[in-house]
């Protein structure tokens, strides 16, 4: 039956989790315990915390990660082709013009529109 | 599978989807190099080759129905309903914003929408789970960016970070169900995953139900079935018109194809494990979300005092009356497709024509609540007139199509011996008739403040007007017979494996 192939994982969850309170526990029941302002605060050495915990960060960033997309997943579709490219023969290289096509098209667009200028 | 793969038999199986491909390339390059006065033509360059496009799967296709590259998609005729109406709703969609003070002027605007048509129509069509993933995803991203089209309004990206967190979940869950149906046998092929069941699962029903139920909350996300319709107000409301529109039908039609298929093959009537008939299940389990969904859309519904927030409720009751027609499917199985399909082709006009009179009504006033529609048969008896059809065939009232696409799916659910059903929903069309009724009375009775301002109508809008409303004057008349014909036909191709 199929489900007892998942045995060994539920084994596995079972026991992570078992473990994981014991740890939890035990720290707690033996381990000394005494909160004070300073310890609890959310960095634990001294320091009074300055400013909120989310900076801004300049929209820009966001703007050149999306666009490295492109790159990325040129290159995720270009390696298997590359591999397999003289089984492929003529077809596959049409096939990954097309496709490097659409990705120039992209690539065009974002330049056109300035994506890739800083200020 | 076939040893030597001969390309050019393949191609013709998508040929709408490469076509739609090529019109995004050529509306990103216009959207570039066309100039800022030109903006505007983007919209009919869309509109135009979306049109084109919808016609090519009905005149060039494989000669053979069967699936295609290397199982990913199925060419047959049931597909091919859905990709011309889910591409028809596009070019619609794209007529309509060209007037759209915030959307139509943007080029990207009409990209998005085509590469949405993309996904979906290769949902209609998919045959296995990573195309039907890759398709509903391809789908749903442009649409959470599209909600989201009105960068400076708070309504617009709160309805697309909703719509996005809403559909990256049920995604989530989704997926984990098409990973269980893999894990057990080690199929993706809609097709074949049957077959495998019996021998990887023994005599235990229970891991199928599971995945059976991760299923249903992808497929009852999109199709914004009952307890997975929290996201539908909020995105209706919020998302510019056009996208609401498009929402509303599109993407609704898309996921519907694709829930008929996958439960049909998938869990075929045959498919008995154990004691447990896997039809049986999901017949009773959709039969009663159909009556969840009905009842409450349209309880909510009552109480709508937003035009757009009444259609988003309205549009989750009319999911619940195409589930009857999904859950009808234990039986005689071809009149249930085809009444669902009907519904859907005659739900596509029916909400467009609704969604453009929304459109100029508040592109004018600057409003989207009902009673400032007070006496719009005098400020516009055209728009008015429009409106009265659309809001009619929502209502299922003759002459418009909505009546026939409600006696199909009743007739549906009667056929499979579920009266029940059949009585409940066509009680829920009674209740629905009411909050119909009561916009019409407030467009030919009513006065409100804006009645002596006129509204003019411009030629696209005219044209989306004119269109859809003839269309649904027509799928209620004498095209209501061989258009369900049609869907039939489509039907038994579905079915033939």
């Amino acid at each position: 039956m199929a489900l007892q192939e998942f045995a060994p994982i539920g084994a596995m969850l079972l026991f992570a989790i078992i473990v994981a309170s014991i740890v939890l526990v035990i720290s707690r029941i033996f381990g000394p315990h005494h909160p004070t302002f300073r310890k609890t605060a959310p960095y634990e050495s001294g320091m009074k915390p300055i400013g909120p915990g989310t900076r801004r960060i300049p929209v820009k960033f966001y703007l050149t990660a999306v666009l490295f997309i492109i790159f990325d997943v040129e290159v995720i579709f270009f390696f298997p082709w590359a591999v397999a490219s003289r089984e492929l023969s003529l077809l596959g290289l049409g096939v990954i013009g097309v496709f490097t096509f659409i990705l120039l098209v992209g690539f065009i667009y974002e330049w056109k529109k300035g994506g890739m200028e800083w200020e | 599978m076939e040893a030597s793969f001969d390309f050019w038999t393949h191609l013709p199986a998508v040929i709408p989807e490469l076509l739609l491909t090529v019109l995004a390339v050529v509306v990103l390059l216009l959207d570039l190099y066309g100039g800022k006065e030109n903006r505007r033509n983007i919209a009919f360059v869309s509109a135009i080759g979306l049109a084109a496009i919808a016609v090519t799967p009905l005149i060039w296709g494989p000669s053979e129905q069967q699936v295609f590259w290397g199982g990913m998609v199925r060419y047959d005729l049931i597909a091919q309903i859905f990709k011309v109406m889910i591409i028809i709703g596009a070019s619609i969609t794209c007529l309509m914003a060209a007037d759209d003070s915030e959307v139509g002027h943007k080029g990207e605007f009409y990209l998005i929408v085509i590469v949405a048509t993309l996904g979906a129509s290769l949902i209609a069509a998919a045959a296995d789970l990573i195309m039907v993933f890759v398709g509903l995803e391809t789908l749903s991203i442009p649409l959470y960016i599209l909600a989201a089209f009105r960068r400076d309004d708070e309504r617009s990206s709160e309805s697309g970070m909703k719509y996005f967190l809403f559909g990256a979940f049920s995604s989530g869950v989704m997926l984990y169900g098409f990973s269980l149906l893999y894990g057990f046998t080690g199929e993706t092929n809609i097709y074949t995953l049957s077959q495998a069941f019996p021998a990887a699962v023994a005599d235990n029903p229970l891991p199928l139900i599971g995945a059976l139920l991760m299923l249903l909350v992808g497929f009852g996300f999109k199709v914004s079935m009952v307890p997975f319709h929290f996201w539908t107000p909020d995105v209706y409301e919020g998302a510019p018109t056009p996208v609401t529109a498009y929402v509303s039908v599109a993407s609704k039609a898309a996921s519907f194809a694709l829930l008929v298929r996958v439960l049909l093959a998938v869990f075929p009537v045959t498919l008995v494990i154990g004691q447990e008939n896997l039809q049986t299940l999901w017949v009773n389990l959709v039969s009663v979300l159909a009556i969840v969904t009905m009842t409450i859309g349209n309880v909510l519904a009552l109480r709508q005092t937003n035009i757009k927030r009444l259609l988003a409720y309205s549009s989750i009751a009319q999911a619940g009356y195409v589930l009857v027609g999904v859950a009808a499917m234990q039986s005689q199985s071809d009149y249930s497709v085809a009444s669902v399909a009907f519904y859907l082709l005659m739900y596509t006009f029916t909400n467009l024509g609704a969604f453009a009179g929304v459109l100029i009504f508040s592109e004018t006033t600057g409003s989207e609540n009902i009673k400032d529609m007070g006496g719009l048969s005098r400020r516009n008896p055209w728009l008015a007139l429009g409106m009265t059809i659309a809001i009619l065939s929502l209502a299922g009232i003759p002459p418009a199509a909505g009546f026939f696409g409600k006696f199909y799916l009743f007739t549906a659910a009667v056929n499979a011996n579920m009266v029940l059903l059949a009585i409940i929903a066509v009680l829920n069309a009674i209740v629905a008739l009411y909050y119909y009724l009561i916009v019409i009375k407030v467009m030919y009775v009513d006065r409100s403040q804006y009645d002596s301002q006129s509204i003019a109508l411009s030629r696209s809008t005219l044209w989306v007007i004119g269109l859809t409303s003839i269309a649904v004057l027509l799928l209620g008349t004498f095209g209501a017979q061989p258009f369900f014909d049609w869907a039939a036909q489509g039907a038994q191709a579905l079915l033939a494996l």
